[in-house]
């Protein structure tokens, strides 16, 4: 039941979204194309902007990946946290302590600053 | 049943309702404190959405026409997603799992997804720098808002939202985790992208992801901020403000009060804090505030296993 209203609003809202955009521009022409030109601040696109294009940041995700798997173990510790006691906030001390190093190793190597 | 279809009907009125109250709040925020009220507070909001509906779109050279029109519909249907985690009573939720914190937890997640796929489908520059600038920070606030619902969820023994507010019926969690509100308010202004953390459609790159987008398109997209940074507000007041905990009045009422509290704390800290670079927001997001949410979880686990 709960799953079932859960569709219910998910395929009510995106059909919304969807409709609330196509309806009313059926019976517009589509604007020329030296107004499509793309806003560059004065200059004209050479290329698609889809080129390759470094993000300075790619370290930082690796170190997300890492925190990311230990959420998968953390939402299952949540529930029987109070049941363990200490040795649950033993072992994700550990595990949080070691991933913390990872941090400061990656602060230190300037992870976090691009310019 | 009936309970059910009360739900529905609650989420698809406060999805119908919310953008218009966010535009008249922020309106009144901004301009009240000076003493001098918009005289469009009431009506500005409304003749916005009418222009925004009947304007002539603009569209540019050689859009990814699908996933330019699908981003804003999916990341309204997300936020409609966390409108129907909120719990309105004990009884009273749409979708009532046991494992609500996971899937508002992937909302977040995937509001990343629909952000990035709507700056990168324009095919123009500036929106999709806006679109690389939010990817920084959705991933840099996510497990700031894990570690601080993790919390909450601990003295509940549940990843059940209406549990995580029957755990706060002695204290609610914001007295019991100082750290927690605080915290999950820096993620509710990133995953919305507003005021200091709005560095994927800010001033700067012309709009951002929003730059090349007008008519109704732009109509939905703002739309659907408006509406996650309700939901965003509700799963705030049920994590920490204790819910549809409260005396005299019923509970949906004490939701909805509390809900429009978050809401206006917000949009003020949206209307008087200054954009941060987003070089820095990461730094500080890694460094200071995830540091702080680690020790958000040590508090509530101690806390938890003493009481």
């Amino acid at each position: 039941m709960e799953l079932l209203t859960l569709v219910i609003i998910l395929a009510l809202t995106l059909s919304a979204g969807l409709f609330i955009q196509a309806w009313p521009l059926r019976h517009q022409p589509q604007p020329s194309y030296s107004q499509r030109i793309p806003f560059l601040g004065g200059g004209t696109p050479d290329t698609h902007a889809w080129n390759r294009y470094h993000i300075r940041y790619y370290p930082m995700t690796l170190l997300l990946i890492a925190f990311e798997m230990e959420m998968m173990f953390m939402y299952p510790w949540a529930v029987v946290f109070v049941e363990k006691g200490m040795m649950a906030v033993m072992e994700m001390g550990m595990f949080l302590a070691i991933l913390s190093v990872g941090i400061v190793y990656a602060w230190r190597e300037g992870v976090f600053r691009w310019q | 049943m009936i309970e059910s279809l009360a739900s529905l009907l609650m989420v698809l009125v406060v999805l119908a309702l919310g953008p218009y109250v966010v535009a008249v709040m922020d309106r009144l925020v901004a301009t009240a404190p000076r003493g001098a009220l918009a005289s469009d507070v009431w009506l500005g909001p409304l003749s916005r959405a009418a222009w925004l509906l009947t304007q002539h779109a603009n569209a540019t050279e050689a859009p990814d026409w699908q996933a330019w029109r699908l981003a804003p519909a999916l990341y309204l249907a997300l936020a409609a997603v966390g409108l129907a985690l909120v719990p309105w009573s004990p009884t009273l939720i749409a979708t009532d799992l046991v494992t609500s914190v996971v899937l508002w937890g992937s909302v977040e997640a995937l509001a990343t997804v629909v952000i990035f796929l709507h700056g990168w489908s324009a095919n123009a520059v500036l929106p999709l720098i806006g679109a690389y600038r939010y990817v920084a920070l959705g991933l840099s606030y996510i497990l700031i808002s894990m570690f601080v619902l993790i919390g909450a969820a601990l003295p509940a023994e549940s990843l059940q939202l209406t549990q995580v507010v029957a755990s706060q019926e002695s204290l609610w969690n914001v007295v019991r985790q100082p750290l927690g509100l605080p915290l999950f308010l820096v993620v509710g202004l990133g995953l919305t992208f507003w005021g200091p953390l709005n560095l994927a459609d800010s001033t700067d790159l012309a709009g951002g992801t929003a730059a090349e987008v007008s008519g109704p398109s732009r109509l939905v997209w703002e739309c659907a901020r408006a509406v996650m940074l309700v939901a965003f507000s509700g799963i705030a007041a049920t994590a920490f403000l204790g819910g549809w905990l409260g005396p005299w009045l019923p509970g949906p009422v004490w939701v909805l009060l509390k809900t429009l509290f978050v809401l206006a704390l917000l949009l003020w800290l949206g209307q008087w804090l200054p954009r941060v670079a987003p070089e820095r927001c990461v730094t500080l997001m890694w460094i200071v505030l995830l540091p702080l949410s680690f020790v958000d979880l040590v508090w509530a686990g101690v806390l938890a296993l003493w009481a």
